[in-house]
């Protein structure tokens, strides 16, 4: 190797175009006759779109088009897992939270894309709104897609739980609730489109984490094949997860098609909080028992994760919770069930940790709740249950190397000059 | 719309700008002057990705309307240096690795540049304070924090005609 880089400082490649305000994000691009667009969300968070009614709105100076699902019909679902999402929810179908887009408002200026979705009418029939993942699980509970609300159900087993609960003197069982949190990238979602009449390519200056998948699932929606979808990756202002999803995408496509000429999507900041994904909230059921002298000997755990609307990231982000039910310690045997459940909020999708942060919060909870009902320094008690080398996961996993908990735990409690069970 | 003329200085040049009664300066600058460098984070004046020094005021130029900037001085990132010249400020951001995804990273130099044109010696405390109208979302607000340490160094040592410690 000519030039060695690990433990040196080297600049971030594009550092300089970013302090000096020349890196281009998305929302940076500009053409000449470029036009805007605004989504026209869902009125109601569960109901049946009975009309809508935009000739008031096409009527306003500066509107060129306005996109509805009637313009569309070859156009197909999108979503990252399951294609449940629908690019316009039309007449007789469903809108399932606040973020479904019934049209795409173009228009000449910001501001007369925003004046004309004002403008736009729309008619509903209400439906029962779940907000909570428990209703939605109940028998009775109406269906907010055409099966089951519980999307997914993923199972845990290892070892023999019963034995593992007989051979415990201590058990604690608790119910640990999380929220949904927004990731707040300080950009917000945001794009641009060019159509290629001679070419029929699409070009989309879209940040995204994801690019192929963004561009695949792009091409199954609108029927087109992958090489007629030209994904240009600007510079990111964060994504944190929230980027994994498709957002402007389609609609920029679609409305760049329709038109032949540039167009530009970027949401508001409340229309990113209620459009696109979230953390899962979690409902989390955890039953721990240990020995009088501090060794854990079982973990059951029950999962409900609220995906939300639509299914996005969500059955592999609640299973790969339920799997680190016991963290970084040592049990040898664990159950556990986790429930991927459909509700009218804000879809969940991908976030940094990826279902293990709210899960931490359960099982660090259970480890000092019960080291406190031991009398043992909760460091002590993390400590003497820590992987090493050698231990293996709730879903079998062996660890063989890179194993440095015992060694975080201790640093961390140096810093924090822990001594006699407190900081 | 009404249209309406207003005259400004941008960056040490005279601009004038036909605009409109409900145009934000945020708009101005980035739609009509195409200094991009400034961005929208929020558009409620909490994130201070917008930050411009307005007649030698920090200012969230989204909250500012364009036809109250008649007259200023306006001073954005693209004002602060480039790429041949870079800001003390812009190369100690760039040498700590306070910048991530960069987009608070414009706003961020300036509140800065302000703080250390204030006091030029600020403690760990003052440097918190004078970035506290601005949101880092990556959460490397301590890099930043040492970047603005390191800049409030050099110039010091070069006010007092050592020249910069290590650049």
């Amino acid at each position: 190797m000519p030039k060695r880089y690990v433990g040196k400082n080297i600049y971030k490649v594009d550092a300089q175009d970013k302090v000096t305000g020349k890196a281009i994000y998305p929302d940076d691009i500009y053409f000449d006759d470029m036009l805007y667009l605004k989504i026209k969300r869902a009125t109601h968070p569960h109901a049946y779109l009975r009309r809508i009614d935009t000739s008031k709105a096409e009527k306003l100076p500066g509107v060129v088009k306005i996109i509805t699902a009637a313009d569309i019909p070859q156009v197909k679902n999108f979503g990252l897992i399951i294609k449940d999402q629908p690019v316009l929810v039309g007449i007789g179908q469903k809108m399932r939270y606040m973020g479904d887009a019934l049209a795409i408002v173009i228009a000449e200026s910001k501001e007369a894309a925003s004046q004309a979705m004002g403008l736009i009418k729309v008619e509903v029939d209400k439906l029962e709104v779940i907000s909570d993942p428990l209703r939605a699980m109940e028998k009775d509970a109406p269906l907010i897609h055409q099966d089951s609300n519980i999307l997914a159900t993923h199972y845990l087993k290892k070892g023999d739980i019963e034995k593992g609960f007989t051979q415990a003197d201590i058990i604690v069982e608790n119910e640990y609730r999380t929220s949904t949190l927004d990731h707040v990238p300080l950009q917000v979602e945001t794009g641009v489109g060019i159509y290629d009449e001679e070419s029929g390519v699409i070009k989309l200056w879209v940040a995204t984490q994801w690019l192929h998948d963004t561009q695949a699932d792009i091409a199954q929606s609108l029927g087109l094949s992958k090489e007629k979808i030209r994904i240009i990756q600007p510079v990111i202002g964060g994504a944190f997860g929230k980027k994994e999803d498709i957002s402007v995408h389609l609609h920029l496509a679609l409305a760049a098609m329709e038109t032949k000429r540039p167009v530009k999507l970027t949401y508001t900041r409340e229309e990113s909080m209620i459009a696109q994904s979230k953390r899962h909230p979690f409902i989390i059921r955890m039953k721990t028992g240990v020995t009088n002298k501090g060794y854990l000997t079982a973990c059951q755990v029950e999962v409900i994760g609220d995906t939300g609307a639509y299914a996005s990231s969500g059955l592999a982000v609640v299973h790969k919770g339920m799997y680190h039910c016991t963290g970084p310690y040592n049990i040898d045997n664990v159950r556990g069930v986790a429930y991927t459940v459909y509700t009218n909020n804000t879809y969940c999708g991908a976030m940094r940790g990826f279902g293990t942060t709210q899960m931490a919060f359960a099982y660090e909870s259970q480890m000092d709740i019960l080291s406190c009902k031991l009398g043992i320094d909760p460091i002590q008690f993390r400590l003497q249950n820590a992987y090493d080398i050698g231990s293996t996961t709730p879903n079998g996993q062996r660890l063989t190397y890179s194993v440095g908990v015992k060694e975080t735990i201790k640093e961390a409690a140096n810093i924090a000059a822990w001594k006699e069970g407190r900081p | 719309m009404n249209k309406l003329n207003i005259e400004l200085t941008v960056n040490g040049k005279k601009r004038k700008v036909e605009t409109t009664t409900s145009t934000r300066l945020l708009d101005l600058i980035r739609d009509d002057l195409h200094l991009t460098g400034t961005k929208e984070g929020c558009g409620k004046g909490e994130c201070g990705a917008c930050t411009v020094i307005m007649n030698s005021e920090l200012a969230a130029s989204c909250l500012v309307l364009a036809l109250q900037a008649d007259g200023a001085d306006i001073t954005t990132i693209e004002g602060i240096g480039n790429d041949k010249c870079l800001d003390p400020v812009q190369k100690a951001f760039i040498e700590t690795g306070a910048v991530q995804c960069g987009f608070c990273t414009p706003g961020m130099i300036l509140a800065a540049k302000k703080l250390l044109e204030e006091n030029p010696h600020p403690d760990e405390e003052e440097i918190k304070r004078g970035i506290s109208g601005n949101l880092c979302r990556c959460t490397g607000y301590q890099k930043i924090i040492d970047a603005i340490k390191l800049a409030a160094n050099r110039l010091s040592s070069s006010d007092s005609g050592r020249g910069e410690k290590d650049a």
